[in-house]
């Protein structure tokens, strides 16, 4: 019971880390993409190959991952991003399916038995989640902070006023194109991360999981969540994640058929969009010209609960 | 708002609580439980669903006959959808809300080889009826008492395919053949040993073409294949897909003999394309002899199940419920080391599928069958196994 | 065999696939040129529509061989499939997306998914997973012109998407309801103001859209056959196929099915790569044609913000 809630901790972790990515694309810069899936495959790649064909650290890979999957990200992003909308949203789509599909064909059965990451001669044995849990949303709250604080940068700004009105941005000289492809590569080195550490807890990796449906839950959890809106996309995380294993945890699924967990999971996210259809959190509310200095907001940040970051819902 | 995001973390918290009240009786003492971990919802559902149902007929038929010393047997069925990560997490439920003393499954290749792995380690016994990857029986033992742990009732692609290569060289007398393989673990994996095999004895494989599952169309390859004038095809793939490379090959006018594998023992084939099955030869598991637990199960299975019949995979996993239950009979306790210890010594089992045993590392040492379809009925030509490199008929 | 008449067969093979992909993206793009969002349940609804015709083409004939009866069955099927779609698609429009009607562009794409979830597990519990055969309610004999084999199904497949396509054009462009279809698209409030009840627009659109996905879900089942996920990777192409074609665009929807067809049945033979590739080979072109012509072959240019 408590070691299966503890594994949808670290799945919910590492969908964070994915929805934090989503939520930089489509959240800050309003662009529409459906390409997670295939930066979560060239990141677990990046670490399986690493550590298995390399014998490498996994911490060499981490970094690896994050920076081959931006430059996927660049390289498709420099083309695709003059795209709008839902050309946007079906050009990276089909980026991912081809991501997935040269994968498929380059090896259908992927990696197995990739070597366990250690720190400071302590391995991560995926039977101990604890320790899984602690270095998953580690990375969780770090990039949740730097995210925070890119949103509030001049970067983030710009890309806030992209997705407001492109056409506006420009003319007060914002470089749409730079922004938008910082954005993308940024969303997409998100993607490679969290497929790091997935394949550091699976330690197997299989292209055939990298389907389309994984970049649309991906996409449902910023959505449910709220988009734009940093915390709302980690609690949409945990939201995703626990009503999809829910069945499981609760014993149900000794009980009633496979299909019927489905179909449950199914009226949840129908029920839970028409309860909240802004999302769960609703958008972020934007703090324009915030004046306070690096270290005040940092302490901000950890106070400010009580009356800082209240959402405003359906602000579109 | 903050309102509504309390009271759902309070009603998460009352379903948590209220599961944790549920499931504290579990693990009580007059029940064995086995695992089952398979793809039962999503795309590849099928294969999940029926390997579930034999597993649950095997143990419905043990519990019927009193079960193991006087307790009942129970299979928990998790669903992997046919992915690494959900067939994690039904191993953990099962593994440790469930704490359930063998398991059987995953079905497909990578999440096998994923779960073996958490078995390996955590000393709990698994048995695959279908991960046919050679891999799977590698994994290194590193639970504490260096014990293998992990076994399969399938055979190895390895084995099979070099029964195929042999036999449609020497027997069948082809020397040009075309292959057309979905890209999965279990059709490449028999397609290209099948291609080593054939060509070391001198043969050619003149087109190999290649398909995903789930694709429906194979007019394209199968269009390059016929240009290719092989004398025969070979098919290594699941049931649906090599259902429509048969019809789909009649209406290109390609009549040459088509060669298939054990995925072509699923009688799920005669309802998908009765009119091209005729004069198939496939490998497949080996018969016993003068047996009819086969015929038996099969029955059984199709009045449990509504008339459907079961496919070779799911024959396996109703040797492999017999075995667990027949190790758990003689280890007498729920003790996963005795359990796997008595698996591991299974000697000469007799199930659906012949005679079985496991090689110190798992895997099925068996015999392969061949069959010749003639209309809609598989015709048993007799098993084979492969001796100096040349293959010699058992029975 | 040439490479010409191999070539030619491709097309005949590609042109069968992709009247069906055609015939789905028309739902999609139905529906977008509406409401401006992605219906993710369409997939599934065509799965339903195979399902629903299935069942009463059995119910009606049985196992009896190929005859004028079976084909006049085979048409009644249809209708019964498209009626029973018909109302699937208006119902679900009522419960899963007008509530959303308002909300954020986004927030139907996550209840369609719900929805999808829905319906493909629910038929997987009511109907097993297991694939079952459409029987041909006509004698298939493959005909050959030249070395080229094409088979009667093939053209039912190609002949029935044609006049669907005909049919949908003409009660677009020349019928009231048509017009009306097409005011609210340009301009929904305008639309209401001119006095057309939007409501009934978008819940015929639906209508509409999910009647042809069951045809397209028959006219799939006999190379498809049917099974509850036949729908998730056919609705995915069709969609594709009609953002290519411009999404929003009839035309468009049709031109791109047809496209998208061809470049699979085509594409890998002509780059000489393995045919495992052949969906690398389709998304490929399908984006270069995005990035040579960024709102879709027949598509115009709008813009847009989530």
């Amino acid at each position: 019971m408590l070691n299966f809630f503890q594994l949808i901790l670290i799945y919910a972790g590492i969908y964070a880390l994915m929805a934090i990515g989503q939520n930089c694309i489509t959240g800050y810069t309003g662009m529409l993409s459906l390409c997670h899936a295939g930066f979560f495959c060239i990141g677990s790649y990046a670490t399986a190959i690493i550590c298995k064909t390399f014998g490498l650290s996994f911490w060499l890979s981490l970094p690896v991952a994050a920076v081959a999957t931006g430059l996927v990200g660049l390289i498709i992003g420099i083309p695709t991003l003059r795209l709008k909308g839902d050309y946007l949203c079906i050009a990276t789509l089909g980026l991912g399916e081809i991501i997935r599909n040269v994968a498929t064909n380059f090896n259908p059965v992927g990696y197995n038995s990739i070597p366990r990451a250690s720190l400071f001669g302590y391995q991560f044995a995926s039977r101990n989640k604890l320790a899984f849990i602690f270095l998953i949303w580690a990375f969780v709250l770090i990039f949740y902070i730097l995210f925070q604080q890119l949103a509030h940068s001049r970067l983030g700004r710009a890309m806030i006023a992209v997705r407001e009105d492109e056409v506006a941005a420009q003319s007060n000289g914002i470089n749409v194109t730079k922004y938008k492809i910082s954005s993308f590569v940024l969303g997409a080195a998100m993607g490679g991360i969290a497929g790091c550490l997935q394949t550091a807890y699976t330690l197997t990796v299989q292209p055939g999981s990298f389907t389309f449906m994984v970049s649309v839950m991906v996409l449902c959890t910023v959505v449910l969540g709220g988009m734009g809106n940093g915390k709302a996309v980690i609690l949409g995380a945990f939201i995703i994640q626990f009503i999809s294993y829910l069945p499981q945890l609760t014993g149900l699924t000794n009980v009633i058929p496979a299909q019927a967990k489905q179909i449950i999971y199914g009226l949840l996210l129908v029920v839970m969009m028409l309860w909240r259809p802004q999302g769960i959190l609703g958008r972020d509310k934007y703090r324009y010209g915030d004046p306070r200095t690096r270290m005040e907001k940092l302490s901000d940040f950890f106070r400010r609960d009580k009356k800082g970051s209240r959402a405003k819902g359906g602000a579109v | 708002m903050r309102k509504a995001i309390a009271l759902l973390l309070v009603a998460f918290i009352c379903i948590a609580g209220a599961a944790a009240g549920g499931s504290g009786e579990s693990g009580s003492g007059d029940t064995y439980k086995i695992g089952f971990i398979g793809p039962l919802t999503g795309d590849n559902a099928n294969y999940g669903i029926r390997c579930s149902n034999a597993a649950k007929l095997a143990i419905s038929e043990i519990n019927a006959a009193g079960g193991i010393d006087g307790k009942q047997l129970e299979l928990i069925a998790e669903d992997s959808e046919g992915t690494v990560d959900k067939a994690l997490a039904a191993y953990e439920k099962l593994a440790y809300m469930d704490e359930v003393c063998a398991i059987i499954g995953p079905v497909f290749t990578s999440p096998a080889l994923a779960v073996a792995q958490r078995c390996q380690e955590d000393g709990i016994v698994m048995i695959s009826p279908s991960a046919t990857h050679k891999d799977v029986t590698a994994q290194p033992a590193t639970n504490p008492d260096g014990l293998n742990y992990v076994f399969r009732t399938v055979p190895s692609d390895a084995l099979q395919s070099d029964v195929a290569g042999h036999y449609f060289y020497e027997v069948l007398g082809y020397r040009k053949l075309a292959s057309l393989y979905a890209m999965n673990d279990y059709s490449q994996g028999l397609a290209l040993g099948m291609k080593e095999t054939f060509e070391s004895l001198g043969g050619e494989v003149v087109a190999e073409e290649t398909c995903m599952v789930g694709d429906k169309d194979f007019r394209t390859q199968l269009t390059q294949i016929k240009a290719a004038a092989p004398e025969a095809i070979y098919i290594p793939n699941y049931t649906v897909e090599d259902a429509q490379i048969l019809e789909q090959a009649a209406q290109l006018g390609i009549n040459v003999r088509f060669l298939s594998s054990d995925g072509f023992s699923d009688p799920e084939i005669y309802n998908l394309a009765p009119d091209f099955t005729d004069g198939v030869i496939y490998v497949g598991p080996a018969q016993a002899e003068a047996s009819t637990i086969l015929s038996d199960f099969q029955a059984a299975y199709a009045e449990m199940y509504n008339g459907d019949a079961p496919d070779s995979f799911a024959t396996n996993s109703y040797d492999a419920t017999y075995i667990i239950a027949g190790a758990l009979d003689r280890a007498g306790s729920a003790d996963t080391t005795a359990i796997r210890n008595e698996v591991a010594a299974t000697k000469d089992f007799q199930g659906a599928n012949g005679t079985m045993n496991f090689a110190p590392n798992g895997d099925l040492v068996a015999s392969q069958g061949v069959y010749e379809v003639d209309g809609t009925t598989p015709v048993y030509i007799g098993s084979f196994q492969i001796v100096d490199n040349h293959i010699v008929q058992v029975d | 065999m040439s490479t010409l008449t191999l070539y030619m067969q491709y097309i005949v093979n590609g042109l069968t696939l992709g009247a069906i992909y055609s015939l789905i993206a028309l739902g999609y793009t139905m529906v977008y040129g509406i409401l401006k969002f992605i219906n993710f349940a369409h997939g599934d609804i065509l799965m339903v529509g195979a399902f629903i015709g299935l069942l009463v083409y059995t119910a009606l004939t049985g196992d009896a061989s190929p005859s004028a009866w079976t084909l006049t069955a085979f048409f009644i099927s249809m209708l019964v499939s498209m009626v029973a779609c018909a109302i699937l698609g208006m119902l679900i429009e009522r419960v899963a997306y007008k509530p959303l009607r308002n909300a954020n562009r986004l927030a139907p794409l996550l209840s369609a998914i719900g929805v999808s979830f829905i319906l493909s597990n629910g038929a997987a519990w009511i109907f097993g997973t297991q694939s079952r055969r459409f029987p041909y309610p006509f004698e298939n004999e493959p005909m050959h012109i030249g070395s080229i084999s094409i088979t009667p199904h093939q053209i039912v497949v190609i002949a029935v998407s044609v006049i669907m396509m005909v049919l949908l054009t003409f009660f677009v462009n020349k019928t009231r309801m048509g017009k009306a279809m097409r005011a609210t698209s340009l301009d929904q409030p305008t639309s209401q103001l001119m006095g057309i009840n939007v409501n009934r627009v978008i819940s015929l659109t639906f209508a509409i859209g999910s009647a042809l996905a069951a045809v397209g879900g028959i006219l799939a089942a006999f190379d498809f056959r049917v099974y509850p996920s036949m729908g998730t990777m056919t609705g995915l192409k069709a969609f594709v196929a009609a953002v290519i074609g411009g999404i929003g665009n009839i035309q468009g929807a049709m031109i791109g099915g047809v496209l998208l067809g061809i470049l699979e049945a085509v594409g890998a033979p002509l780059l000489h790569i393995p045919n495992g590739m052949k969906d690398t080979v389709a998304f490929a072109v399908l984006i270069i044609v995005l990035l040579v012509k960024p709102d879709g072959i027949l598509g115009k240019n709008e813009r847009e913000k989530i």
